[in-house]
């Protein structure tokens, strides 16, 4: 099941509402994309039909539902805790499980370009984290596991 | 004003070293006091982090914030993306002191407290609302006059409203206001609110990104706009980045795309070189021609002073 926190009146009627659909970027430029039918699954108690879908990923996360959203709620949510389930069961995109690698290794996506930097005349960048970033994800992932 | 803390991110850094090239050019022009401070990391990335540990998000991003609050500073970004993840962050912690409690509880331990006390600016509403108009328009020595301006807000700059507070989230302002300021004029057009869609070039899904990139570039060269302007780097690599690559396929927009620091830049003086032009893909040379040609035409007083003079006007 889902552990997620959603929702469930709320996605109720976010099934029989739509009004996001005229705005989401996503529902008006992607072919398939129906926020409504992954919402009526999760609803039905069959979120795993969605773990491996690609539309699951196609939410912009660019909260326009949300702020057009009668409810103050907004599908995102419902897309949120779908794609934290893929990821859960290890079915998220190659690109997010390489990020998240680089995220967990170094803190960060990409570390400053010194050659281009130098070029133009840039200062030292400031110094990275990482090290007391990786002691924070050491004492958190710690946490975690003895909760 | 008081010196700032500049958040740079990710993604400008390594990708987009030109871009923080024009963004420092006009801050230290507009005489903005910032410093570099050390110990950032990523914000963290909502789209990346936030969908697989929502914890690790929340104490990430508070330890990035407490790190300027220990300096005593606010903090100014010019990456949307990090603007919004950290003023979302610092909203959820403030508005659920339990939450706080636990990140602090993990934060203590390695000598960070985060109070949520430091002010988070995104760099356009920090132009509109500490800058202000005023100011920059005192600045200009080249308005834009003429040019047809293509506004990108780019989604995060104000949503999530709760959390952003930074303009109208359906219907904002300031980025036109500023653009305006400068002279151009910022067009209306039907998919200006349209998501950038470059999230989709991070899950696997190439096409669709560039499916998402056409809808808005069709439409800005349908209509004849002269740039697009816009202040995110993930918004950038969309549209500049992405554009080049359908230009290669032999799909040909030719919008170039600016930062508004680029726009600021032109208007206050600034040579391309000292805003780190050579680093756009798709070419700005259009954008400074029609710009050149449109400050060499006569204006209309010296029109009608012309005519007047052949008794044209009685």
């Amino acid at each position: 099941m889902l552990e997620t926190g959603l929702d469930f009146d709320r996605l109720e009627k976010c099934d029989r509402c739509g009004a996001c659909y005229d705005i989401c970027p996503s529902c008006l430029n992607i072919d398939g994309y129906d926020p409504r039918a992954v919402i009526r699954d999760i609803l039905d108690g069959k979120p795993e039909r969605w773990a491996g879908s690609k539309h699951i990923w196609q939410c912009l996360e660019c909260h326009h539902c949300l702020e057009i959203c009668y409810q103050n709620y907004g599908f995102e949510n419902a897309m949120t805790a779908l794609r934290l389930y893929a990821t859960k069961k290890g079915m998220h995109p190659q690109q997010v499980k390489r990020g998240w690698d680089m995220f967990i290794k170094t803190g960060r996506l990409g570390e400053p370009l010194l050659p281009a930097r130098k070029k133009l005349n840039l200062p030292e960048p400031g110094k990275s984290g990482k090290d007391e970033f990786l002691k924070l994800l050491d004492l958190y992932m710690s946490r975690k596991k003895t909760r | 004003m008081k010196e700032f803390a500049i958040f740079w991110g990710c993604t400008i850094q390594a990708r987009f070293p030109f871009l923080e090239k024009s963004i420092r050019t006009v801050m230290t022009g507009m005489n903005i006091p910032y410093r570099d401070i050390d110990g950032f990391t990523c914000c963290p990335e909502k789209s990346l982090v936030n969908n697989i540990d929502h914890g690790l998000w929340l104490a990430t991003g508070a330890r990035n914030i407490s790190i300027a609050e220990k300096e005593g500073l606010d903090i100014i970004s010019p990456c949307t993306g990090c603007a919004s993840n950290l003023a979302t962050v610092k909203g959820e912690l403030t508005v659920d002191p339990g939450k706080k409690n636990k990140v602090n509880s993990l934060l203590k331990e390695i000598g960070r407290e985060f109070k949520g006390s430091a002010g988070l600016h995104h760099l356009i509403p920090f132009f509109h609302d500490e800058v202000g108009i005023h100011r920059i328009k005192s600045r200009i020595k080249m308005g834009f006059k003429g040019m047809r301006v293509a506004v990108h807000y780019g989604c995060h700059m104000m949503r999530p409203s709760h959390a952003l507070k930074n303009d109208d989230p359906l219907e904002p302002k300031k980025f036109d206001n500023l653009v305006r300021a400068l002279g151009a004029e910022s067009l209306n057009y039907s998919t200006k609110l349209l998501c950038c869609g470059q999230g989709l070039d991070r899950v696997d899904q190439h096409e669709a990104a560039l499916q998402m990139a056409r809808v808005k570039l069709r439409e800005l060269k349908t209509m004849g706009a002269d740039a697009m302007v816009l202040c995110c780097p993930s918004c950038f690599l969309q549209f500049d980045n992405n554009q080049y690559l359908m230009e290669k396929e032999g799909e040909r927009f030719g919008i170039p795309v600016l930062y508004f620091t680029d726009m600021l830049g032109l208007a206050m003086g600034y040579t391309p070189e000292e805003l780190g032009f050579d680093g756009h893909r798709i070419a700005i040379g259009p954008f400074l021609k029609k710009w050149q040609e449109m400050m060499e035409r006569p204006s209309r007083s010296q029109f009608e002073e012309e005519i007047a003079k052949e008794g044209a006007l009685v």
